[in-house]
């Protein structure tokens, strides 16, 4: 326990010495978060109402497809692994690792976004706050463990950017965090709900638990540990 | 003393390709083995194999007390400190914090740095000593000095020789035939799978294995004459040469002859070959 603690605290540390992850974890969110802040609320002042989970996801979003997985490629597709595995830290350490640290990191994005919208752009807080931090907590949890599968699986820095986009950008433009979603075509609307972001937006914004959303957001968390776990045991085997 | 590492008749195919054909040798306790071979030999799956990092078909393996390896081909995450990556191995192994273990491989001077900005020697450095870290009674070094320059080798090697005296077994793969002549007790040469030569660095270089140059240079021109246990004779830059495998029969014989001849001897040079040159007959020629 004390090891895998120790590993938690020098992951926190080796994200914070990562330049792409600061970027994907903290500088873009909360770059874009200040400009959008700025133009939604100039241009429709009803977005206040949503602002914070808006950003918020669009946050989570970003760090979880575009930072996490390329530190996870970096360590399972090259002789990281090797070192880990013939050093004794089992595999599944180091994704677990990861996968808190980078929870801790954006969770902070998150609290940021939180804290500074009421006073730079009027937003409105959330109703019940304790249901809409164990809401974030979820659906950060749903998008880190797919930034995860996406890591262990894709191991071509190339491809995992492209992987990467083909689900940052869909959960951006469909999910209803840019455009209302009645107001896109019925067959993209649909897809939009094949993404987390699309049910993580419901689930945050609501004042009272809807357990759909939850059980939903949790299938994609459950499949994701799944497949993950398979990929580890593989390279285990491997 | 026992047996460290034993391995009977391992098999280990990659698909249809296979890799190692009923290999089986052991190594002793407190030794320092060397394993050779030409590129493809399937010493690194050898290695990997008894390492645990890589299964195989058939066979079995033996390994007597716990293990320490420092892979040819490993790697840490960039950002990663020496010391963060010391401390993160040694938890996760249970092993009491030792950092005089980094300052004998001179790797305490660059602890604070992280692993990017490492050379590849304090690379090299940093990975033994996170080998050595639990104590292991067995280490394997896969190519432990390539990329150190010369003061670098020879502290290596100090280093090498110490954990030997200390009663550690080592099992190291090497291209470097000096390092391998100067460390090692024994020596296995793979070819193809399978284990071609086993015995001490003397016992390859030595007779039984090839042959010997006997160098003359005598007072008067040689009279022709034929030696019943050489190849004939010939010159080199002004020596008489012969060429043979048995040293002391070939070297009475011309003696006996010259001083019949009354041609005295002015200079007399023994070469045997080198590891390097058994290492290519053997692994290479198949000899």
């Amino acid at each position: 326990m004390r090891a895998f603690i120790y590993g938690i605290g020098v992951q926190w540390k080796l994200d914070l010495r990562n330049k792409g992850i600061l970027i994907t974890y903290y500088l873009v969110p909360l770059v874009f978060f200040g400009f959008m802040g700025m133009i939604f609320t100039s241009i429709n002042p009803e977005m206040k109402d949503t602002l914070i989970q808006t950003m918020t996801i669009f946050a989570f979003s970003m760090g979880a497809f575009l930072g996490t997985p390329s530190s996870i490629s970096e360590m399972y597709s090259g002789d990281i692994k090797k070192a880990f595995k013939v050093g004794g830290i089992p595999l599944w350490a180091g994704a677990v690792n990861h996968f808190i640290s980078a929870f801790i990191h954006l969770l902070i994005t998150g609290i940021i976004i939180y804290i500074i919208a009421p006073f730079a752009f009027d937003a409105k807080l959330p109703e019940n706050p304790v249901l809409y931090f164990i809401s974030t907590a979820v659906f950060l949890m749903v998008n880190i463990s797919i930034g995860t599968v996406l890591g262990l699986y894709v191991k071509s820095p190339a491809k995992l950017t492209m992987f990467a986009q083909l689900l940052f950008l869909p959960s951006l433009m469909l999910s209803g965090i840019m455009f209302p979603t009645n107001m896109l075509p019925k067959a993209v609307a649909v897809v939009g709900y094949a993404l987390p972001a699309t049910w993580g937006l419901k689930l945050m914004t609501e004042s009272e638990l809807n357990i759909l959303n939850i059980v939903i957001l949790l299938l994609f968390f459950t499949g994701a540990v799944i497949i993950s776990s398979y990929k580890l045991a593989k390279i285990g085997i491997d | 003393m026992g047996a460290a590492i034993e391995v009977e008749n391992l098999v280990k195919s990659y698909g249809n390709n296979t890799v190692l054909k009923g290999l089986s040798f052991r190594a002793e306790q407190g030794e320092i083995f060397a394993l050779l071979g030409a590129n493809g030999a399937g010493k690194t799956t050898t290695l990997e194999c008894i390492e645990g990092i890589r299964g195989y078909n058939d066979g079995k393996i033996i390994v007597n007390g716990k293990i320490g390896v420092q892979l040819q081909s490993s790697s840490l995450p960039a950002n990663i400190t020496a010391l963060e990556a010391f401390r993160l191995f040694g938890r996760w192994n249970k092993a009491k914090e030792d950092l005089t273990i980094l300052d004998n491989l001179g790797a305490g001077e660059f602890k604070n740095k992280q692993y990017r900005t490492l050379s590849t020697g304090q690379k090299r450095r940093l990975h033994l000593a996170i080998a050595l870290l639990h104590n292991p009674d067995i280490i394997f070094l896969d190519e432990p000095t390539a990329g150190l320059d010369v003061e670098g080798r020879i502290s290596l090697h100090n280093e090498i020789r110490k954990l030997k005296t200390a009663g550690k077994t080592i099992i190291m793969a090497s291209h470097d035939m000096a390092e391998v002549e100067s460390l090692c007790d024994r020596i296995a040469i793979m070819k193809e799978g399978k284990l071609a030569f086993l015995g001490s660095s003397h016992e390859l270089t030595g007779e039984y294995y090839g042959e010997s140059k006997i160098l003359i240079k005598t007072e008067h021109q040689v009279p022709e004459f034929k030696l019943e246990c050489s190849v004939p004779l010939s010159m080199e830059q002004n020596y008489y040469c012969i060429t043979t495998k048995n040293i002391s029969e070939a070297l009475l014989e011309i003696l006996t002859k010259l001083k019949e001849a009354d041609n005295e001897v002015l200079d007399i040079k023994i070469e045997r070959a080198t590891l390097e040159q058994r290492f290519m007959e053997i692994a290479k020629e198949g000899k």
